[in-house]
């Protein structure tokens, strides 16, 4: 009996099974890398998109500190703390100046200088 | 024919092939013949040109301090169409943009899809807005990136710099001039949306990367600047002038170190300002300059050889009866050389340089001299002045035209003037730009200085400014211009004002002083103009005025030029008994 079953299988064909089951591995490799690296490209694109915005958010913030600064540090903003006191300044009086070179006096055209009181204030 | 079932069979395969033939057709059609029209549908509906937009340039002073520069700011929108909860959304947002709730209520509620609801809102609430919306889920409300101007110094320098409008263009001083160069160029890129509307980058198209504006460097130098516009406040608290303007200028190269009008307003505030504050008076108001405008008298009279300084001309006693009309001076002079006509001022000897000239000949230098043409400096709105051909003279106007009467001349063609007698008779463009650069500071353009003429000799200018040194002495009509330690040398001018309907407006003067410092190697020349200043009428004249103006400007400009003074230091002479003893009529 066991003779007779024996006879009725069929005989596999081990080298054509093997081609099969190889070409189907790469075909199913290959589907799934597809769908994994076009999910990387768009993971990818997404954390492109999430650096430029860090970025661009970045770039922002330093416009707007830069603004500041300027704002802070502009003539009219420090003349205005001088008047409110935060700053103090002290002029340089005429005899800490020293001076390199003498006055030279031009002795062809004489005229008086004159010297403006009103204008000393 | 039989109708078997071979005959069936064949009937269906046959049915089958025209079916398929028919769709293989129909296909062709749409993807070769139709390609393009559909392609181009599809594309309109997920592809978008995404614009990017470029930062406008920056405005730096000659130090590289920032004059005007861009803050990222956005503009909240509305998409009808996406709205949630308006209520809620009305709520929210008039709370957080601190809008009145009716106005954003309508907006939301009218016909339109797209609703600007506020516009340069700073990020800090934008963020905000935007995070309570995430909060309460609530759809509708964009967030447009823009950015806005700001001009740290506010009123200062407020005519030159000038401001843009809310599309961004310059639309009045440098901003206006050199839109072209502070604009850049905007990019763009193609990109696609899904369905929720975020960018599949995977997909995005073509792109051109944004050129920021280029940074344009003036000539004018903050820290003079200051000086000035903080003499012109003093000034307009003592007298209360209609209008005033301070001009500063390299006269070796033309280029503005300082220029400033009253009145004024905040570049920041530029809704508010009237538009008589926003006119940039240096260039584009027109004033009788009086008697500084006896130096191109005088020095077209030098340079044709009529004269020599030291030729006396008699001066009348006061009174010339030229052409039927009397002429006076404000006080009897008999004999004065030319060089005392200039300081003493008189109207009568300026009237016979010019007459010694003839029309033609005065007109010619007063042409030469740059007035009654646009001096060409970057400033839109500039006018050319009034200067009549010798043709529509009336008899007297060769008596007139040179004391400054009787022509309109701006103050930076006065200055300019002034600049080429201080500049050994060479007249230069004046400059209010002195570079362009890109914003990592590659250089795009330098604006070297531009000779227009040889207005005069050498040697005449040399003349005419050794006369302007005795204006500003004991003897002259500008004692009170005199810094200490300096040799200066300028000229005084007090004109009645021109009345809006013609003729002269009784008791309302223009007082002008137009000075150099160091006379000898000048470094700058200065002018200073007020128009109708509230005060006594016996010192409403230059000399007492703008003289004393100029006199603190320099002395401080002088300060932070580190000029050396050249002169001793002698003893003062209060400036109170020069303007007693020497009463400047003009």
């Amino acid at each position: 009996m066991n003779r007779s079953r024996r006879q009725n299988w069929n005989t596999v064909n081990a080298a054509s099974l093997a081609r099969w089951i190889v070409l189907t591995a790469f075909l199913a490799l290959t589907g799934l890398s597809y769908v994994y690296l076009t999910l990387q490209l768009y993971h990818l694109g997404d954390r492109k998109k999430a650096l430029e915005t860090e970025v661009a958010n970045l770039r922002m913030q330093n416009e707007v500190a830069s603004a500041q600064i300027a704002a802070l540090t502009s003539r009219s903003a420090l003349q205005r703390r001088l008047k409110e006191g935060y700053l103090k300044m002290i002029p340089i009086a005429e005899h800490n100046i020293v001076r390199l070179t003498m006055p030279t006096r031009n002795q062809e055209d004489a005229i008086q200088p004159v010297s403006n009181q009103r204008g000393a204030r | 024919m039989k109708w078997n079932s071979r005959t069936r069979c064949a009937l269906v395969c046959l049915g089958f092939v025209l079916l398929f033939s028919a769709f293989s057709f129909r296909l062709i059609y749409l993807q070769m013949i139709k390609h393009e029209q559909y392609a181009g549908l599809a594309a309109e509906k997920h592809v978008y040109k995404q614009p990017i937009f470029a930062g406008r340039g920056t405005i730096l002073d000659a130090n590289n301090e920032v004059l005007a520069h861009n803050v990222p700011v956005e503009t909240v929108v509305a998409d009808a169409t996406h709205l949630t909860d308006i209520e809620a959304t009305v709520d929210l947002v008039s709370g957080e943009l601190k809008l009145p709730r009716v106005e954003i209520s309508e907006k939301l509620h009218g016909d339109r899809r797209y609703i600007v609801l506020k516009r340069e809102v700073p990020k800090a609430i934008s963020d905000s807005l935007r995070q309570k919306l995430r909060t309460q889920n609530l759809r509708g409300i964009y967030f447009e990136q823009d950015a806005t101007r700001i001009y740290p110094n506010g009123v200062m320098l407020c005519h030159v710099i000038g401001f843009t409008d809310f599309e961004h263009r310059g639309i009045q001083g440098v901003e206006g001039s050199l839109d072209e160069y502070l604009r850049g160029q905007d990019g763009y890129r193609y990109i696609e949306h899904n369905r929720a509307g975020q960018e599949l980058v995977l997909y995005r198209g073509q792109e051109r990367a944004p050129r920021n504006g280029y940074q344009v460097h003036l000539t004018v130098d903050l820290n003079l600047q200051n000086i000035v516009e903080n003499e012109l406040d003093a000034a307009m608290r003592e007298y209360s002038p209609k209008k005033a303007t301070i001009i500063l200028m390299r006269p070796q190269t033309g280029e503005i170190l300082a220029m400033a009008n009253r009145p004024a307003f905040d570049l920041n505030k530029r809704s508010e300002a009237k538009p008589e504050q926003m006119k940039n008076r240096a260039i584009s108001d027109m004033m009788e300059p009086g008697s500084t405008f006896k130096i191109v008298t005088a020095a077209a009279a030098l340079n044709e050889h009529k004269f020599r300084l030291d030729s006396y001309i008699f001066c009348e006693k006061g009174i010339w009866n030229y052409g039927g009309t009397p002429l006076h001076d404000h006080a009897a002079f008999t004999d004065l050389s030319v060089k005392d006509i200039l300081i003493k001022s008189s109207n009568i000897g300026a009237a016979k340089l010019a007459v010694s000239l003839g029309d033609q000949k005065f007109y010619e230098y007063i042409r030469r001299f740059g007035f009654g043409e646009r001096t060409g400096v970057e400033l839109p709105g500039e006018i050319p002045g009034l200067i009549r051909s010798p043709q529509s003279w009336s008899k007297i106007s060769i008596t007139h035209i040179p004391m400054g009467h009787e022509i309109g001349v701006t103050p930076l063609q006065m200055t300019a003037a002034m600049a080429a007698i201080a500049n050994g008779g060479k007249l230069m463009t004046p400059r209010i730009v002195k570079s362009i650069t890109t914003s990592d500071g590659k250089t795009i353009s330098t604006l070297s200085p531009i000779v227009l003429r040889q207005v005069i000799s050498p040697q005449t200018a040399s003349q005419i400014g050794s006369a302007l040194r005795g204006v500003v002495s004991d003897r002259g009509t500008a004692a009170a211009a005199a810094v200490p330690g300096f040799i200066i040398a300028g000229k005084t001018g007090t004109a009645q004002k021109v009345g809006p309907h013609g003729g002269y407006e009784k008791g309302k003067e223009v007082v002008s002083f137009c000075g150099f410092l160091p006379a000898e190697n000048p470094q700058f020349v200065g002018l200073v103009v007020l128009d109708d200043a509230q005060t006594k009428p016996e010192l409403n004249y230059g000399g007492l005025i703008a003289g004393p103006i100029f006199s603190r400007i320099a002395e401080k400009a002088a300060r932070y030029l580190d000029l050396e003074p050249h002169e001793e230091i002698r003893k003062a002479i209060p400036v109170e008994r020069v303007a007693l003893t020497n009463a400047p009529r003009h």
